[in-house]
């Protein structure tokens, strides 16, 4: 079955004719992801690897009737351009950059909430089914179907994950990059009914990391409504306080808020599967399959 | 980016809040000049990115220009938890009737800004909320600009401010907010916010934290970096747009890789077998040989390094390039042990690069191969 990014997918990419944009949409065409249309204010009426281009997201969604759009555009146009798509009321948005402005990503947050779009980035790999399509940059030629459930804070610890399944012959359902920022438009809370409801998934693997309360908040929502086996990873365990590891929102405040500790402990409770590294991802998965 | 406390009050004063006023000076010239020109007493503060610094020695009074030239110089040549003293802030001393707090910061659990309000402050406002927490308020925002007047009514009736000092208050909470949201900062404090002997509202001192990714909107904030005492090592890695992120002093491993959660995966499985590492750098995506040959320059610069592990998982990044930088940089990196693991886009060409390096170079095939090496080269456990 698999979610959000389908064979069903009319794909709209925000920043076609940029470089990285012409780029990953070669990549995700060569992947049977259905692009049909991209979208760069000033350059409609031009088409690029076929896909005809428009000033407007509202144009691209009424003509190809889309239900999803990948931005590949710079941080500082990131609110622009997801703004436009959430108001051209395009149902899924998945936003890549990193680098982003907080505050922006405060507004944005609630304003997808507010217009019921589905938010999910930014700096994120975006969301993979694999063996039927893709929407973002992600390798994909390391991802494989099968009946994991991955979602990752970070792109490199997903990729090392699903590269280790793959030698064991595991395979995902669909991969989501929540993203390493501070504001996410989609939690891991968000994610986890997604996969709860998947016929395909049947073991969900959630890659957090240091900082920030959403692993906590998973662990909540898991104890009382996921069904499904858990593994989760946090990342960071050695990083010193008050230190972003590089990802905005990897950093334990000097009060220890955000601690691996504290993430281990609620996912512990709440009848998780708590790994030690991406290797022991792996491991538990053949614990699990018996 | 954390700004230093004068900084701090210019930005309030941009928007208006009553803010302490004063003189900085960095040297026993500015201090002589200063002397000639403020009302004694005077406060003399340390001017760090660090909290606590009163405790530590880092703010002194002065009753006439001779002590200010004294203790100011002392301060300037102190380091307060590692960071050293360049500046000094000098300000009248002022009359204090009654010390509150108030913040604004981001709420992770719920996406918004939130204010903190407290009617008793001071430097030990950690010590009294966790003594008596209901000496606390934590109010959410909603998405929007602007607070909603009942979260100010219920501050004011929460400290007891009557008529004219309500008022002051509600303006200096708006005008607060307003710089969060403005200058795009992840942290706006007032901690003494002060009633003073005259029954008025100033901010006796502050903190202010910037989102870094915003800079670019705040050109004059940006021009602040160059006054602070960063680690070189990160302001020269800043200019090629890496990231030198500092572990442990007491380690000897750097590790080079092209994404955080990589580099803090690699750090946790190194510290699991009980070797420290001392340095990361962060390469992002997509990196050349040219700028491998200056990342790996800047790690094997910290004198502390002597094993580099060079930990790739290529998609946008290309194994080749990697190589070729090793290789190019090789010869001038020292005597400095090398393991590397190439994983992902162009990978045997990479291997075939590395492999025709002339010197010893440890390549492994994983991340988990790699720290075993690692280990089994420094006596750790295996």
């Amino acid at each position: 079955m698999s979610f959000w990014i389908d064979e069903n997918t009319r794909l709209i990419v925000q920043g076609i004719t940029g470089r990285e944009g012409t780029f990953h949409a070669e990549q995700m065409q060569q992947y049977h992801t259905n692009v049909v249309a991209g979208v760069t204010p000033g350059r409609g009426g031009s088409d690029v690897l076929g896909v005809p281009v428009y000033n407007t997201v509202l144009e691209a969604k009424e003509r190809h009737d889309a239900n999803a759009s990948v931005l590949f555009v710079p941080p500082r146009f990131l609110y622009g351009a997801a703004e436009e798509a959430i108001l051209s009321g395009v149902p899924l948005v998945l936003t890549i950059a990193e680098g982003t402005p907080v505050h922006d990503m405060l507004k944005l947050h609630h304003l997808a909430r507010e217009r019921g779009v589905r938010l999910v980035g930014p700096n994120s790999f975006g969301v993979i089914s694999p063996g039927k399509a893709k929407a973002g940059f992600m390798a994909h030629r390391i991802f494989s179907q099968g009946n994991v459930g991955v979602m990752s804070r970070s792109a490199t610890n997903c990729y090392e994950t699903v590269f280790l399944m793959k030698k064991d012959g595991f395979g995902q359902s669909t991969v989501v990059g929540v993203g390493g920022d501070m504001i996410p438009g989609s939690t891991f809370t968000d994610v986890l009914p997604f996969f709860e409801r998947d016929t395909q998934t049947e073991v969900i693997v959630m890659i957090g990391e240091i900082g920030g309360s959403e692993e906590e908040l998973a662990g909540q929502y898991i104890k009382e409504h996921v069904t499904k086996p858990v593994i989760a990873l946090i990342a960071g365990k050695n990083a010193p306080k008050d230190t972003s590891m590089g990802h905005a929102g990897a950093i334990v405040s000097p009060d220890g808020e955000g601690s691996a500790e504290s993430k281990e402990g609620i996912l512990r409770e709440a009848g998780c599967r708590i790994a030690e590294s991406t290797e022991d991802i792996v491991r538990i998965l053949k614990e699990l399959r018996g | 980016m954390k700004l230093l406390e004068y900084q701090a009050h210019d930005i309030f004063r941009t928007y208006g809040i009553a803010s302490i006023d004063g003189f900085t000076a960095g040297s026993r010239e500015e201090l002589e000049t200063i002397g000639g020109r403020v009302r004694f007493p005077v406060v003399i503060k340390a001017q760090v990115q660090t909290g606590n610094r009163g405790k530590l020695g880092g703010i002194q009074f002065a009753e006439n220009a001779s002590e200010l030239i004294e203790k100011g110089v002392t301060i300037l040549g102190m380091s307060i938890k590692d960071l050293p003293v360049n500046k000094v802030f000098v300000t009248p001393k002022v009359e204090i009737d009654r010390e509150m707090y108030l913040s604004f910061t981001m709420d992770r659990k719920t996406k918004l800004g939130v204010m903190i309000f407290s009617p008793v402050g001071g430097v030990d406002i950690n010590q009294i909320v966790d003594d008596n927490p209901d000496a606390v308020v934590t109010l959410n925002i909603p998405a929007g600009n602007h607070i909603p007047k009942f979260m100010l009514q219920y501050a004011v009736d929460m400290a007891g401010l009557e008529g004219d000092l309500a008022e002051e208050f509600k303006e200096v909470a708006g005008k607060l907010f307003t710089a969060f949201v403005k200058h795009d900062c992840l942290l706006t404090e007032i901690n003494p916010l002060v009633v003073t002997g005259d029954g008025h509202l100033i901010a006796l001192d502050g903190k202010i934290e910037i989102d870094d990714n915003a800079l670019y909107r705040h050109s004059e904030i940006a021009e602040y970096r160059e006054e602070m005492t960063d680690n070189p090592l990160v302001v020269e890695a800043r200019k090629f747009d890496f990231l030198y992120i500092p572990i442990r002093d007491q380690g000897n491993i750097a590790v080079v890789s092209n994404g955080s959660g990589m580099i803090m995966s690699s750090i946790d499985l190194i510290a699991k077998k009980g070797m420290d590492v001392t340095c990361a750098l962060d390469l992002g995506g997509g990196a050349t040989a040219d700028r491998i040959q200056e990342a790996l320059r800047i790690v094997a610069s910290n004198p502390r390094v002597d094993t580099i592990f060079i930990n790739i998982f290529g998609g946008i990044t290309r194994c080749n390039e990697i190589a070729t930088g090793i290789k190019e940089a090789y010869h001038s990196l020292g005597a400095v042990r090398l393991v590397v693991r190439l994983e992902g886009t162009n990978k045997e060409q990479g291997l075939e690069i590395a492999q025709s390096i002339d010197g010893n170079i440890e390549m492994v095939d994983g991340l988990y191969e790699g720290v075993d090496a690692l280990a089994a080269g420094s006596g750790g456990v295996a």
